[in-house]
């Protein structure tokens, strides 16, 4: 189990389910294009999901024995990821409603306006952005912290080359192509409305996200984590993944799903 | 007799009063106030059903809580401990079952109720209602009327084609007990059956606004020779307006304008038009203006560009981008005849 | 000034402030329109934020809420003008009809919280772990009497009772609003909220709209506010923990209440708003700025609601004590679980629905919107999705305190506790499908309503559970009833009339001559007043020596009850029958020819009768706090925990931790009780 390995076959790990991950990602890009199976993109953003869940954010850890003494740092530590999945299952449910919004105002219909290039790029970037996380936090178990300052460093600028994408590229692309949030248009329907909503909730995490990532590595810049402490560090870590894995609910939801009109 | 005994007789007795109680103010076998559709009707039955329920379940708490209050009490300055009794499987089971079937029943002659409230007679026929802020208006399509009252034949269903032209609102005469919400960008429907003649009132449902609770319109539920007069007589009206204050009238009553200005001095939550035109009208920021057709014309196009003193500002009068020019020279040629 | 007595300090600061404020707002008006409009907005808002800060500082200083207000007007206004600068950049109007402009106003609102936040200190320790610094595991008090309740503190005790006051406050403030509007009701025709009326910018009508809502909505977060500060005082002494889980967190979940309360009641001065408590599109997409504020205030509340339920959930899971067992906890844990499930999850969706609305508004997107292609009855489901499952929020813990205090007046063990305790879940977990029983006129999908009917009943099967129950643990007892228990009894005959009056809303065809009149009013009255009102007033009974060491007086809050309980079940009976006769909810005026003057004049009177009630009630709690009768032992002879040690109770809670030994309601047997104190474990434990 992924506990008990040592710092090689953890890494090595990480990089097997990077691998998967981009592979279904792709599968997912080409069933859509191919051909209309929804069902398909469902089960296949399902199974990525539990992937990220389980070997990138650890899930399996909330039933992990953190021994009898409360006043250890490994109890209070179990005691702040159960607070932190509540967070999460709570702000998850923020994204549900996007998604319950979308479905009903769009049913299967998508914008036609996104460029399937960049949505796949920006895709691609944040999910290398986890598998780099994913490192990070690794190293940081086996009190690596350069490799964790690195690692971390490079998780930044792919989230924040992620959130240029969105904000500064996408919206203005998908802009130019006529899909606007309508200052008073009336011709321009829903599409525009459920389309800059959940990016736009979504970049708003990636940033949070962000200003998180800085945090937890300028302390390790100044030796704030050890080996055995730095739940700070896993912290960031599972809420990166968070991000990542709202939108692999997201991008399907956006760009593959349904005909584009 | 043991306690128990006692206490299920209690119970029966409670139940009796109860329901008898609820009987003599009008409540049990029907609801309030008098039915007049046949819709109503089996609405109430389901009522009168929920309501013998009722009645038991509030006796079955209420007596034994109170009996034990009288009866179980500690002394005073007494403190000894009841009895050690921790539960009862079986009991609990009991009182999970029989309310689980009590309400699958309740639910079963509730979708049963539903279905007859629903039937749909195929002689029915259509009024296309309006719903604006506030006030109705209903247009019968078979003979091009358009009135702000309801006239019903008794015993034939009707089907009510509503729409709103702003905000939510719901339809609702409490007499035939069926509400609807209508809802801007859908057509929703209302198919109800009158069956006892007598004039009510469509009571909208909806906080839709300042004036929602005004937004009572007249339903009048005919027999068959007094609609078919009543008809007669609103093809004649609207043949004869062909005049420009005839459209006018018209369209002020398809407008709604009515709703909120009447023609005959009274308050209503717009200013009267009786004797509106050629006087002067004080605004708001507290100059005075002649209302002359200009002024008229301007208060209809951007009814926020001159308030009327005592009037909210910004008007609750909403704009109506839809009227042509002419239109509005003929409401305006109407308004003139209030006088 | 010195040595003055606080209060009347800050009473004075009040007066002096709030003239002064209501000079500036003058000024203000002045500036920006050229003329001088003495019952405007501006002055009016201007005057209450001075004279509250105002009344806080003078108090206890310029540290704490004061601090805190302080920031939040000076937020406001720096956020407001950045945008209006931004506006005028752009070439809009930078100002508008309530000086600023509505983006003005919500960014303004935004940062006004956030500044709340940062004034009255709660986030200090995250600012230094961030910056990678250590921060002590307590805090000692700035002050250690009254005073510390108006500055930030960790300790659950402290925040609990925070919790209590503010949503007492807020309870008068929502009385006094229904009792405004109850006055206009009285009659048929308008004689108090006329046309003629002008306060804030809107007349009788329109601040009738305003109060009604508002009367709805800060009742509801009183209720939020209520539940919390009964759960936060006394559930880590049920599970014999030192604190909550996260203790800053939780600090945190209260202090930004209060912003919240301010944004919500500074609705009133800008414009109002005329939608209820439910706030639907498009009438809210019309409405003026106020509907931004209350969206706003609401939203800030439930991210209190949300943090606080994932801290009960943490420290129930985590922080019992040696031998408590899930099904040894005190049945009241159970009731603070369910409810913190529904509270944690839902809620997100009632800030969404009221998100998009606000987005509708600022930028044109057209969620709600059917001339854009939106859909008005989508903020419908999402709305409810929420407001439905809240009502259990508001229940559940009453009916948990219902659970926990009958067996220590009759001394007899709850009856079927493992029953009880999951009917909790039961009832959270049925309470999240069946949201669309508000929506049965709506227009939405016809093959909807008859499953929906279903769901709705099924409610009723665990929540029969708990009254069978409680009916059993009664029966045989050995009864006594002083304040507390009188209101427990109460609460369930009316918590009963509430649920069986939900029957008949719940099938469809009774539901459609039902929904919105008076019948639904009354429903949701005795819902509301007998599973949390009244269970309200029973903890408070109850748990009030376990904070101060002293009891409240017997005789008055008998009196309480026998005024409130009889005014209470005659309102709400009337507003079912005048509901069945045609009365509509939310209007300002009702038909002469339906013939319910009468009886709405009785219920105007019978509102105030409850408003004297509650004054009883006010008096005797804040004479009780230094006057009352002393009890610091065990003044119920309860098995409980918290009653094993003295009262008030001591700082850290207890200092030797305890191990649960038998049951929680094991009344009736003679031996060892439910806990047992374990002796020089070295002292403290957490
Ligand atoms: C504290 C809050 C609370 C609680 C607990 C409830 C409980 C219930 N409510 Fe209520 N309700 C509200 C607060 C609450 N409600 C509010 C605020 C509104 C209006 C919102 C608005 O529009 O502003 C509302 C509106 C409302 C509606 C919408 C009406 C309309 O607008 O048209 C409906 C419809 O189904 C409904 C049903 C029910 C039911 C079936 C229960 C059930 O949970 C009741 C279950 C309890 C019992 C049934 C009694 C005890 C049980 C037994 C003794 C066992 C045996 C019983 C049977 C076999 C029946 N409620
Ligand atoms: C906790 C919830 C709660 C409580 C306690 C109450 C309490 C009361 N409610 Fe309220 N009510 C709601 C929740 C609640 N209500 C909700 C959610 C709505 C729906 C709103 C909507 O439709 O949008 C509603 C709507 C509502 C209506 C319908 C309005 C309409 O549709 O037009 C009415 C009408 O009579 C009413 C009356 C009352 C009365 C008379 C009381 C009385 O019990 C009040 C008694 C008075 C007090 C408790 C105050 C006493 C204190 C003082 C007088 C001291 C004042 C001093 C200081 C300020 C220091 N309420
Ligand atoms: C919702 C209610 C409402 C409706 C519907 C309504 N009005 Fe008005 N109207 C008002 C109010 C309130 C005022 C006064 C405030 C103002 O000046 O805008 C007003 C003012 C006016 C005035 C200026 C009257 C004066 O005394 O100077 C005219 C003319 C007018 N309305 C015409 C119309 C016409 C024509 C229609 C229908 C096509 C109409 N109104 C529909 C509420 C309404
Ligand atoms: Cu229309 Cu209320
Ligand atoms: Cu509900």
């Amino acid at each position: 189990m992924a506990h008990s390995q040592d710092k090689h076959s953890a890494l090595g790990q990480g990089v097997t389910i990077f691998i998967y991950l981009a592979i279904l990602t792709l599968l997912e890009y080409f069933v859509a294009v191919s051909f209309n199976a929804t069902s398909l993109l469902v089960v296949m953003a399902v199974s990525k999901a539990a992937l990220v869940m389980y070997y990138y954010m650890h899930i399996y850890k909330l039933g992990a024995d953190d021994g009898a003494d409360p006043h250890s740092y490994a109890y209070k530590t179990g005691t702040n990821r159960f607070g932190l999945w509540l967070f999460l299952l709570s702000d998850g449910f923020v994204f549900a409603g996007l998604l319950a919004t979308r479905i009903n105002l769009l049913g299967f219909t998508r914008p036609h306006q996104l460029s399937q290039i960049l949505g796949l790029g920006v895709t691609a970037v944040l999910l290398i952005s986890s598998f780099f996380m994913n490192r990070g936090e690794t190293a940081m178990k086996y009190g690596d912290r350069k490799g964790f300052m690195l690692n971390t460093a490079i998780t930044f600028l792919l989230g924040l080359g992620f959130f240029i994408g969105v904000i500064f590229v996408e919206w203005r692309l998908a802009a130019a192509e006529g899909l606007t949030a309508s200052f008073g248009n009336p011709a321009d329907g829903p599409m525009g409305a459920v389309f800059y909503i959940m990016t736009g909730m979504h970049a708003f995490h990636v940033l949070t996200g962000l200003i998180f990532l800085y945090v937890v590595w300028n302390n390790a810049r100044k030796g704030v984590y050890t080996a055995e402490k730095h739940w700070g560090v896993e912290a960031a870590a599972v809420y990166w993944h968070f991000v990542d894995l709202v939108w692999i609910f997201f991008y399907p939801a956006l760009y593959l799903i349904g005909t584009a009109v | 007799m043991g306690h128990f005994g006692i206490v299920g007789i209690l119970v029966i007795l409670m139940t009796v009063l109860t329901y008898f109680g609820l009987d003599a103010a009008g409540l049990a076998k029907q609801m309030h106030p008098v039915a007049a559709s046949a819709q109503a009707a089996s609405i109430d039955q389901l009522w009168h059903w929920e309501m013998m329920v009722i009645s038991f379940l509030f006796s079955l708490i209420v007596v034994p809580m109170v009996y034990s209050l009288a009866v179980f009490r500690q002394k005073k300055g007494e403190l000894k401990d009841g009895e050690h009794i921790e539960g009862n499987t079986q009991l609990e089971i009991t009182w999970t079952v029989i309310p689980l079937f009590t309400v699958i029943a309740f639910a079963y002659f509730g979708a049963y109720s539903l279905g007859e409230v629903r039937r749909v007679d195929p002689d029915a026929f259509v009024v296309n209602v309006q719903a604006r802020q506030f006030s109705w208006t209903f247009e019968y399509p078979e003979y091009g009327v358009v009135s702000t009252e309801l006239h019903l034949p008794v015993g034939r269903q009707v089907v009510l084609k509503m729409e709103s032209a702003d905000v939510i609102h719901s339809f609702w005469v409490p007499e035939f007990r069926v509400k609807q919400d209508v809802v801007p960008g859908r057509v929703t429907e209302y198919r109800i059956t009158p069956t006892k003649e007598g004039s009510y009132k469509v009571r909208c449902a909806e906080l839709c606004g300042v004036s929602h609770a005004y937004m009572e319109n007249k339903v009048i539920v005919d027999s068959q020779a007094q609609y078919e007069a009543w008809v007669a007589e609103q093809v004649k009206l609207a043949a004869e307006a062909q005049t420009p204050e005839g459209q006018g009238k018209l369209l002020a009553t398809k407008n709604a304008c009515v709703g909120c200005h009447s023609a005959d001095g009274t308050a209503m939550t717009g200013p009267t038009w009786f004797n509106l035109y050629g006087s002067q009208v004080s605004l708001a920021d507290g100059s005075t203006v002649t209302a002359d057709e200009a002024f008229l014309t301007e208060s209809i196009r951007d009814p926020n560009a001159s308030i009327v003193a005592t009037f909210a500002s910004p008007s609750v009068m909403p704009p109506y981008p839809q009227l042509t020019d002419e239109e509005i020279a003929n409401i305006i040629a109407y308004i003139k005849t209030l006088k | 000034m010195k040595n003055m007595n606080p209060f009347w300090r800050g009473m004075l600061a009040l007066l002096v402030f709030s003239l002064a404020g209501y000079g500036v707002g003058l000024g203000l008006d002045v500036l920006v329109d050229g003329k001088v409009n003495f019952s405007g907005p501006v002055p009016g808002v201007f005057a209450l934020f001075f004279g509250f800060t105002a009344f806080f500082l003078g108090v206890f200083g310029y540290r704490g809420i004061t601090r805190g207000l302080v920031w939040q007007v000076v937020g406001t206004l720096i956020g407001g003008l950045f945008v209006a600068l931004i506006r005028l950049v752009m070439g809009l109007p930078a100002f508008g009809d309530f000086f600023f402009t509505e983006p003005s106003w919500v960014f303004g609102g935004l940062t006004g919280v956030l500044s709340f936040i940062v004034g009255v200190g709660v986030v200090d320790d995250w600012i230094k772990w961030a910056r990678g610094l250590d921060t002590p595991e307590h805090h000692e008090e700035h002050y250690s009497d009254w005073r510390k309740y108006f500055g930030v503190s960790v300790d659950h005790k402290v925040i609990g009772v925070q919790y209590t006051v503010t949503a007492l406050l807020l309870i008068a403030v929502g009385g006094l609003f229904a009792l405004i509007f109850r006055t206009e009701l009285a009659a048929s025709k308008l004689q108090f909220l006329t046309d003629q009326t002008q306060l804030f910018g809107q007349n009788g009508p329109q601040l009738f709209n305003t109060l009604m809502s508002l009367h709805g909505m800060i009742m509801i977060v009183s209720i939020l506010l209520g539940i919390s500060g009964i759960i936060n005082y006394v559930v880590p002494l049920l599970l014999g923990a030192q604190d909550m889980a996260f203790p800053r967190l939780n600090a945190f979940s209260y202090w930004i209440a209060v912003p919240a309360a301010v944004l919500l009641l500074s609705s009133l001065f800008l414009g109002g708003f005329d939608t209820g408590w439910t706030g639907y599109p498009p009438l809210s997409a019309r409405a003026p700025v106020g509907m931004q504020m209350f969206f706003l205030g609401v939203f800030v509340a439930g991210w209190s609601s949300v943090l606080s339920a994932l801290n009960v959930l943490v420290t129930v899971v985590r922080m019992r004590s040696v031998g408590m067992t899930a099904m040894k906890m005190p049945i009241f844990v159970w009731a603070s679980v369910a409810t913190s499930l529904i509270a944690l999850t839902a809620t997100q969706f009632i800030g969404l629905s009221f998100q998009l609305v606000m987005f509708q508004r600022l930028f044109g997107m057209g969620f709600f919107d059917a001339a854009k292609g939106g859909n008005p009855i989508l903020f419908q489901h999402l709305f409810w999705f929420y407001s439905h499952p809240a009502v259990y929020v508001f229940v559940l813990p009453g009916l948990g305190v219902i659970s926990e205090l009958l067996p220590v007046f009759v001394r007899k063990p709850l009856f079927g506790y493992r029953w009880v305790a999951m009917s909790s879940l039961g009832i959270a977990l049925v309470g999240f499908l069946v949201w669309a029983h508000h929506m049965f006129t709506s227009g939405m999908n016809e093959y909807l309503r008859v499953p929906f009917m279903y769901s709705t009943l099924l409610v009723a099967v665990p929540t029969g559970v708990k009254f069978f129950s409680w009916v059993a643990t009664i029966w045989k007892g050995r009864i006594s009833t002083p304040t507390p228990m009188l209101f427990a009894l109460g609460a369930i005959v009316v918590f009963l009339l509430g649920g069986l009056t939900g029957p008949p809303n719940a099938t469809v065809s009774t539901d459609l001559h039902l929904h919105d009149t008076y019948f639904i009013v009354g429903h949701f009255h005795d819902t509301i007043f007998g599973g949390f009102v009244f269970p309200f007033f029973a903890a408070l009974y109850y748990w009030f020596p376990k904070a101060t060491g002293r009891r409240m007086n017997e005789t008055l809050g008998k009196i309480h009850f026998w005024l409130m309980t009889p005014s209470f079940l005659f309102l709400t009976l009337g507003m079912m029958y005048v509901g069945l006769i045609g009365m509509r909810r939310r209007i300002v005026d009702y038909d002469p020819a339906l013939l319910i003057d009468g009886w709405h004049l009785a219920l105007t009177v019978s509102a105030f009768l409850i408003a004297i009630s509650v004054l009883v009630f006010f008096y005797n709690f804040f004479y009780s706090i230094k006057n009352g009768e002393k009890a610091e032992g065990n003044l119920w002879h309860s098995r409980s925990p918290e009653w094993q040690v003295p009262s008030p109770m001591p700082v850290h809670n207890y200092d030797r931790p305890f191990e649960v030994v038998g049951e929680p309601y094991d009344y009736g047997l003679n031996d060892a009780g439910y806990v047992k104190f374990i002796e020089s474990a070295g002292g403290k434990h957490g």
